[in-house]
């Protein structure tokens, strides 16, 4: 029987999946352009597109939105949709600080922190698994209620506390612990400085990774991992992905749909709050309202873009990290050195498509690739305004190229009863 | 069929109040009202900024001059924050609100306030209105207006003094008008001591809705980017986001310039020695003025603009060991400006 099962849940992927390994694909695509960003920023010569500062702060910036579409993953495996994401982050970064606040121990803040999204997400499972709300309604509503659950206690908590008030907690004192892998930094530093093509570029990145990481940052990069491994390698996953697939099947071999959708849910609700501890306890040392900053959304998408796949939204909070550190960091040179990149890419989607025999598509890739080339050689720096956007851009363009080839859970979103077709 | 709509029903009152209790908790905040005893003759409304207090630079500079308003002067003071995302209509209902419940005279801290105070002011127009940061023609408005780029160009001056590099810093919140007045007082006061210095300018936001004063994270990764780039004194203009700035400047030795409040008496103790100085925006000698004239009842309407030549902004001496070797030559440029032989750009 269960032998069936697995096969119902993995035919669809299969098919739409040929050739090599998803993840082999991933990782080859990965090196491919990392390759390209060497060579883009020899060319260039603007040396944040590589450096390991600029590395480091990518991590940092895309573990927040990592973790959200991490959580988002939990959920929607599970056939909920998890549009509440941003509200847990909310809670997160609420409940972390304060946790912190009044222990003076940052770990007891962690766990205040993904409790207080489990808080969220129990509340999210109440409405859609139980009594059958509309997902999308019942995240927003969520969004909204922890918008003003926090700036409620905030009111109550911290109105005579010095520096602090209804908007924000005061600053917390203890950090987290930070690590650097010994020696990496000062051997990797002098490899750095070197500029060689590729090697130097290396070195910055995995400098970047392994110098000054934050605990927060080593438990959210193995979470990705163990989510993986827990969702596609134990009966417990197996169970819980076929409730996002066809719940009434798996109801009829016995399997718990509603529990597990709730362990789902309240699991995406932990990681979500997660996320948002690092935001108000390791990127900043207090919490504020608004800090979240549509990252729960931005997680949402960076999950869909990575086809409801761990690797695949690891990639995609790593882009959008990459390009917010770029822009954030590098200004508009650094940014403007990213339209080469962006150019090549494009010629080479239409050689690729060429190879597909797919003429109209390829000649549309190619001519958009020569104007964004024209651009680059015709100017010296992007306006202002557009640089700020890059992340956004990036994750809409890539998206809306990757969109054809996506697939979510097949009873994603829809209302489960029990003993009803 | 039956158990259906009831569980229908249940679920729309279960959403219906997730949204009530989500706006209804995000009420204003009240603090230090009346506390007995004393005449009490006039009662103060004061409307934050987004930030809102906390923020350790502009919106703690107003509640400063209220604390000093409701200490010195014995009123009743009310202080209501702003909350994240509100709209235009949401600021018009604080401020009328402050003036239906009897508050007389009411501030609104922050140009955000502009359309909000010209449409409340007319409703009432024995209510006394006082606003920071902006122009509103009303007969019963005063307008606090204030000449950050005179500051700015000193601190920029201090900041070319100060590096090694010749290469420092600015992040800006916002890339608003008011904001472009502190980038061009800082990099001509900069450019005046050293020609040939570069700075690196960076908005943490280029719209116009309040995100880049309120987002750290941000601040913290543009400092370090700058700094990477050689930059070794940065200049913030962005509230909250400029605790960031300060914390990253201070993890790598470098030297941070606070703005608005005095930013080295707010630091933790392991960055204070590395805010040089703060470009100081006297927000809570505008509110206590404005309070005191009205209670004196010489308020006047019309702009009022707080500069170098009346204290109104200045630069802060409180680190004392960092600024001590460069005082002597602002003090110079401070005295050129207040006798016009200097003339500080407001637009870069």
């Amino acid at each position: 029987m269960i032998g069936t099962d697995v096969e119902v849940v993995h035919a669809p992927e299969a098919a739409t999946r040929p050739g090599r390994p998803a993840w082999i694909r991933l990782v080859l695509l990965g090196v491919a352009l990392f390759v390209a960003l060497s060579a883009v920023r020899v060319i260039t010569g603007s040396d944040q597109l590589t450096s390991s500062g600029t590395m480091g702060a990518a991590l940092g910036l895309a573990v927040p939105i990592g973790m959200a579409a991490l959580g988002g993953l939990w959920s929607e495996r599970s056939g909920v949709i998890n549009i509440g994401l941003e509200g847990m982050l909310i809670l997160g970064t609420w409940f972390g600080a304060w946790g912190a606040y009044v222990t003076g121990n940052p770990w007891a803040g962690l766990v205040a922190g993904v409790v207080g999204g489990m808080l969220g997400a129990l509340l999210h499972a109440l409405a859609t698994v139980t009594f059958g709300v509309d997902h999308i309604v019942s995240g927003v509503a969520l969004t909204i209620l922890a918008t003003g659950l926090a700036r409620y206690l905030s009111v109550l908590t911290y109105l005579d506390v010095e520096n602090a008030g209804a908007s924000q907690s005061p600053p917390i004192k203890q950090g987290f612990p930070r690590w650097s892998l010994p020696g990496a930094d000062s051997a990797l530093g002098q490899v750095e400085a070197e500029r060689w093509f590729l090697v130097s570029d290396l070195a910055g990145l995995i400098r970047g990774l392994t110098t000054n990481v934050s605990a927060v940052t080593v438990i959210a990069v193995a979470l990705v991992p163990i989510s993986y491994w827990v969702l596609w390698r134990t009966a417990f996953g197996l169970r819980l992905r076929s409730c996002g697939e066809n719940p009434v099947a798996a109801a009829s071999l016995g399997v718990g749909v509603r529990r597990l959708k709730y362990a789902a849910v309240i699991v995406s609700g932990g990681l979500a709050g997660l996320g948002g501890v690092f935001l108000s306890m390791v990127a900043t040392s207090q919490y504020q309202e608004g800090q979240t900053n549509g990252r729960g959304y931005i997680g949402l998408a960076a999950m869909i873009f990575g086809n409801w796949r761990p690797g695949g939204l690891a990639a995609g909070a790593g882009m959008f990290g990459y390009t917010d550190a770029v822009q954030l960091r590098g200004s508009a040179v650094a940014v403007h050195a990213l339209l080469l990149l962006a150019a090549v890419g494009l010629v080479a989607l239409a050689a690729w498509q060429v190879s597909r025999r797919r003429y109209l598509p390829a000649a549309v890739s190619f001519a958009v690739g020569v104007a964004v080339y024209a651009w680059y050689a015709t100017t010296d720096s992007l306006p202002g305004q557009i640089v700020t956007y890059t992340p956004h851009i990036t994750t809409l363009l890539v998206l809306s190229l990757a969109a054809q080839r996506l697939r979510m859970p097949a009873a994603n979103g829809m209302r489960y009863r029990k003993g009803e077709e | 069929m039956r158990r259906n709509r009831f569980v229908t029903m249940a679920a729309a009152v279960c959403t219906a109040a997730l949204v009530t209790a989500g706006a209804a908790a995000c009420g204003g905040s009240e603090s230090g009202s009346s506390g007995g005893g004393g005449e009490k003759t006039l009662k103060v409304g004061l409307a934050y900024d987004i930030g809102g207090r906390g923020d350790k630079s502009f919106n703690d500079s107003a509640y400063a001059g209220l604390q000093r308003v409701e200490k010195e002067l014995n009123l009743e003071i009310k202080d209501l924050e702003a909350k994240d995302g509100e709209t235009n209509a949401d600021k018009v209902q604080r401020l009328d609100l402050l003036a239906k419940s009897g508050y007389n005279p009411i501030i609104a801290v922050g140009f955000v306030y502009t359309e909000a105070v010209t449409e409340v002011s007319k409703r009432h127009p024995d209510v006394k209105f006082g606003i920071v940061d902006s122009l509103v023609e009303s007969p019963n408005v005063s307008s606090l207006l204030f000449a950050e780029h005179e500051a700015s160009y000193l601190v920029g001056a201090a900041a070319a003094l100060k590096s090694k590099t010749d290469t420092i810093g600015f992040v800006g919140g916002d890339h608003v008008p008011l904001i472009e007045k502190f980038e061009a007082g800082y990099m001509a006061g900069a450019k005046k001591v050293n020609p040939d210095i570069e700075v690196k300018v960076k908005y943490a936001n280029e719209g116009s809705d309040g995100k880049g004063f309120k987002d750290p994270t941000s601040g913290k990764t543009i400092a370090q980017g700058q700094i990477d780039e050689g930059a070794d004194v940065i200049y913030h203009a962005s509230g909250l986001t400029g605790v960031g700035v300060i914390e990253a400047a201070a993890a790598k030795k470098k030297w941070a310039i606070g703005v608005d409040s005095d930013q080295y008496l707010t630091a933790p103790a392991d960055q204070k020695p590395y805010v040089l100085t703060s470009a100081l925006k006297r927000v809570d000698t505008a509110v206590f003025d404005f309070v005191k004239s009205v209670s004196d009842g010489t308020v006047k309407g019309g702009p009022t603009t707080f500069d170098l030549k009346n204290d109104g902004v200045g630069y802060s001496t409180a680190n004392k060991e960092a600024i001590k070797d460069v005082q002597a030559r602002l003090d110079e440029l401070k005295k050129q400006i207040i006798d016009g032989e200097i003339k500080v750009p407001d637009k870069p």
